[in-house]
């Protein structure tokens, strides 16, 4: 008997009103990788996340975690089950401090006091004890997507779902995120899975990377691959210009 | 002590000791007493409304069934009204369980709408059902002797400090649960409810804790509201501007969410509503219009309730540029 991956998808789908927002997109994450999607905009990259952490219903398919099937539940029970997300243009309580948020999702196994103490921990360990007590709105983009990491990681994540936490910052900001992941991974046992438009941080980052197209999962492999692969340059760059051109302008994308 | 709970007490010492200044039979004591009631409900209201950011128009309904459970199990079976009121408060809790499951999920007025109908078919039901509930004749409270048992006293007074207590518990409970865990649950709802759930939060069993508790204490204030009044129909109990509607407009114009909010907008409220009714009682309607446009103009003036006035922390803009120095 093969062990389990920690997540595995399989044939997941999501119609709106005849739109196929995902189609029949399979694929698995192993403890401790770390896993890139990207694909154009309105591929369906969200729709995958919120199916996954059942933000969004699934119009068929089936999700594991951690061997145990978590399809059709809530998200609060798939959360308390170990996998959340953070959400594209942040989603903070915007009437809460630093903390309070962080805190409110430690709730979800701890009573109020100990919760405190672990938004705490967590904080300090992304370095943002010193805005603990700020008012979320006067936060900047960088701050606020450590604060969104923050907080999905107070409900104890096997598996976090990264939705472009990077989009909006500029490259020295986007450098301290990265390392932040990094870190995760290698002190909370934690596998990342992470949308991001940015090549650069994307190639860097990610063990593996699925690229998706209209709802459809197109290519899935290390992102030296997909770099190379012929049907993601399609997919990017749409037809017209020479293949040579396409794969140049992917690589030049890889660099930046 | 701190300033602020010594504060508080001094406030409920006072207010204890109001009834002095009134005649214990007159009208102001009544009509303090009416006031401290509707704060009452309207904080009931605002377990639901405030925290939760629910917003019931059909609170009228739990109302109703906390004054007729009370007054039938004491008229048919000579219950004590303490033990019905406890029996009305049970019932508006499975009565806000089968309002709640499915409207739970529907968001601002939808949510409203579906509430306010709530309401009105239980006054339709208390209206027509003659044999049980008396019809549209409603029910009276038969005069016996004065005894706590019997819920029945010869003074106000005793009336005034009974809804004063009552206040206080409720008060207490609304402030208890808004700095709980449940508290912070409520906020991460009202706030963003997808984000709230992927942190983990059942939003659904959080505002069905929040909503049973405010249906119970809605409906004892119905209980009390009956015995207050001796006598009460189900366009009393069950009416929608007189309760679904004043206890909301209450704790908005008190400040909505706030534990002193609904406690303002009662004080304000209702003796203003007993001074307009009975300075311009020459034309008919005429007291109504007036009172509509005080409630426009404080609405105009403060949108965010007379609590906005005392609140320290002011709203900063959106987007200012605290620690933009981050990577700049
Ligand atoms: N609630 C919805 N109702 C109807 N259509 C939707 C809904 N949410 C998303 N869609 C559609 O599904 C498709 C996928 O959207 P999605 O947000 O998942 O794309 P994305 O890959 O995250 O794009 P982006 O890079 O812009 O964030 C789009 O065509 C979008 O218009
Ligand atoms: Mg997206």
């Amino acid at each position: 008997m093969r062990t389990p991956r920690l997540l595995e998808a399989k044939d997941l789908s999501v119609v709106f009103g005849g739109v196929h927002a995902l189609d029949g997109v399979s694929f698995s994450v192993g403890y401790g990788e770390i896993v890139g999607v990207i694909g154009p905009n309105g591929a369906g990259k969200t729709t995958l996340f919120n199916s996954l952490v059942g933000l969004q219903r699934l119009s068929s398919g089936s999700i594991c975690l951690a061997g145990e099937a978590v399809t059709g539940l809530k998200p609060h029970q798939i959360a308390k089950k170990g996998m959340t997300k953070t959400f594209q243009n942040t989603a903070l309580f915007p009437d809460m401090t630093v903390r309070q948020n962080v805190m409110t999702a430690a709730l979800s196994h701890s009573v109020q006091q100990e919760a405190f103490e672990e938004a705490d921990e967590i904080l300090s360990m992304l370095n943002l004890t010193p805005i603990g007590d700020a008012d979320v709105n006067d936060l900047t983009f960088p701050q606020k997507a450590l604060v969104e990491m923050a907080r999905a990681l107070a409900t104890r994540p096997k598996i976090l779902l990264l939705d472009e936490v990077m989009a909006a910052l500029n490259p020295v900001e986007m450098d301290e995120v990265m390392r932040v992941i990094r870190f995760l991974i290698q002190t909370c046992a934690l596998s990342i899975l992470v949308v991001e438009h940015h090549m650069r941080a994307i190639m860097a980052l990610c063990d593996r990377l699925l690229v998706i197209c209209f709802g459809r999962l197109i290519a899935e492999g290390t992102p030296a691959e997909i770099a190379n692969n012929p049907k993601v340059i399609e997919a990017y760059l749409g037809q017209g210009s020479g293949d040579a051109d396409k794969r140049d302008k992917v690589n030049r994308h890889a660099q930046n | 002590m701190s300033k602020k709970s010594l504060f508080i007490s001094a406030v409920i010492v006072a207010a204890a000791l109001a009834p002095f200044g009134f005649e214990p039979k007159g009208h102001s004591i009544r009509v303090l007493s009416t006031a401290l009631l509707f704060a009452a409900a309207a904080q009931s209201w605002n377990i639901v409304g405030g925290l939760a950011n629910q917003i019931s128009l059909g609170h009228a309904a739990f109302f109703g069934i906390g004054a007729y459970t009370s007054t039938l199990l004491y008229l048919k079976l000579g219950i004590t009204p303490w033990a019905g009121m406890l029996a009305g408060a049970f019932l508006a809790v499975i009565a806000a369980i089968i309002l709640c499951i499915p409207t739970m999920k529907l968001k601002g007025h939808y949510f409203a709408l579906a509430t306010l109908a709530f309401a009105e078919v239980l006054r339709v039901v208390a209206n027509s059902w003659e044999t049980v509930t008396g019809g549209s004749v409603g029910l009276s409270l038969p005069y016996v002797n004065p005894s706590f048992i019997d819920f029945q006293f010869a003074s106000t007074y005793w009336y005034y400090w009974i809804i004063l207590v009552t206040l206080c518990v409720i008060s207490f409970v609304f402030h208890y649960i808004s700095v709980s865990s449940l508290g912070y649950k409520l906020r991460a709802i009202r706030e963003n409810e997808d984000a709230a759930e992927v942190s983990g939060v059942n939003s659904f069993a959080v505002k069905m804790i929040a909503a049973t508790t405010s249906a119970a204490f809605m409906a004892a204030c119905g209980t009390i509201f009956a015995q207050f009044n001796y006598f009460f129909d189900p366009e009393s109990v069950f009416n929608l501007p007189g309760i679904s509607i004043r206890v909301a407009m209450i704790a908005i114009i008190g400040g909505i969410g706030t534990v002193a909010g609904p406690i303002l907008g009662a004080i304000f409220l209702i003796p203003l509503e007993e001074y307009a009714t009975a300075a311009f009682s020459s034309v008919a309607g005429l007291a109504q219009l007036v009172f509509g446009c005080i409630l426009i103009l404080a609405v105009l003036i403060q949108p965010r309730g007379f609590m906005a006035f005392c609140s320290r922390k002011k709203k900063k803009p959106q987007n200012s540029d605290v620690g933009a120095e981050v990577g700049q």
